[in-house]
């Protein structure tokens, strides 16, 4: 995992997933940018092998979540938009980015399992790093509005 | 004789992107959230084609698609996996399982159609403009 630039491949597979999925570029920026004072929603996906284990966690403001969701399921602005759309949603898009990351510790030698995805919602909650996980933090900007894409790995 | 399209995932969200990239065509989509639902919904409905995600909780894709296979009656179904999953390994043992392609998520509507009608005919619904190629 040495040569395994994490950021660089977490970026694209953001890109990827948000433009073929939500229409919506992202592009990287120098920090989370207020995210964490805002209402937000955190889809997480687990990882686990026998010599790798980890999660992938998706940062949104929840008003983003709600934008991606209407865009994604074609829905106009005023419809009614159900919490567990958006819920299913943001799980989805985590659940994208964590195969993509899972394949490619697959194709690495590091076999492992994704788990199906978990929602936190709030402004007040912080993901805490265990002892020995790298921990990578990629800030992103989408419609004006920050995301970010944490990933935790512990190699056993 | 509108073409029958079973959607399995348990995401709420992708059997509605299934069901509107079909919307144009003359086409039923039923919908299943796991793979035990799925196989219920496939003996009771015999669809023409199976789109089966793989990480699904109480049942799995694989395991749905294992146990399709062993059925008699089910066996001919043909199975599009649509999976997160892009890796090797995974793409060879869907494979080996007898699936007969598949679609990794992110994915397009125009790319599920493309898939879908290699193996079964797919006409315009009746009233609705042309879909675009």
């Amino acid at each position: 995992m040495e040569s395994f630039d994490m950021a660089a491949f977490l970026q694209q597979q953001a890109k990827d997933v948000f433009s073929t999925m939500a229409s919506m570029d992202v592009a990287a920026a120098p920090g989370p940018n207020g995210l964490f004072d805002r209402e937000r929603i955190t889809g997480v996906v687990g990882i686990g092998g026998e010599q790798v284990t980890g999660a992938v966690y998706l940062h949104l403001p929840l008003a983003l979540a709600e934008q991606i969701t209407r865009q994604m399921l074609g829905m106009e602005p005023g419809d009614p938009l159900e919490e567990t759309a958006v819920n299913d949603v943001t799980g989805e898009l985590t659940n994208m980015l964590a195969g993509g990351l899972k394949s490619t510790l697959c194709d690495r030698g590091l076999p492992c399992a994704v788990s199906t995805p978990t929602i936190i919602r709030g402004n007040a909650y912080d993901i805490e790093v265990m002892p020995d996980v790298q921990r990578t933090c990629l800030p992103l900007l989408a419609a004006d509005q920050p995301i970010l894409v944490e990933v935790h790995i512990k190699l056993n | 004789m509108p073409v029958k399209i079973l959607s399995v995932d348990d995401s709420k969200t992708i059997r509605m992107l299934v069901a509107k990239a079909f919307r144009p065509y003359d086409a039923t989509v039923l919908e299943a959230g796991n793979g035990e639902e799925g196989l219920a919904v496939a003996a009771r409905e015999k669809p023409d084609l199976i789109i089966l995600d793989v990480t699904m909780p109480v049942m799995d894709g694989v395991t749905m698609l294992t146990k399709l296979k062993e059925n008699a009656e089910l066996k001919h179904i043909p199975v599009v996996m649509l999976t997160a999953e892009s890796g090797r390994d995974n793409v060879m043992h869907i494979a080996r399982l007898g699936a007969r392609d598949y679609l990794v998520k992110p994915f397009k509507e125009d790319q599920l159609i493309g898939k879908v009608s290699r193996i079964v005919s797919l006409q315009p619904r009746a009233g609705t403009p042309a879909p675009a190629s």
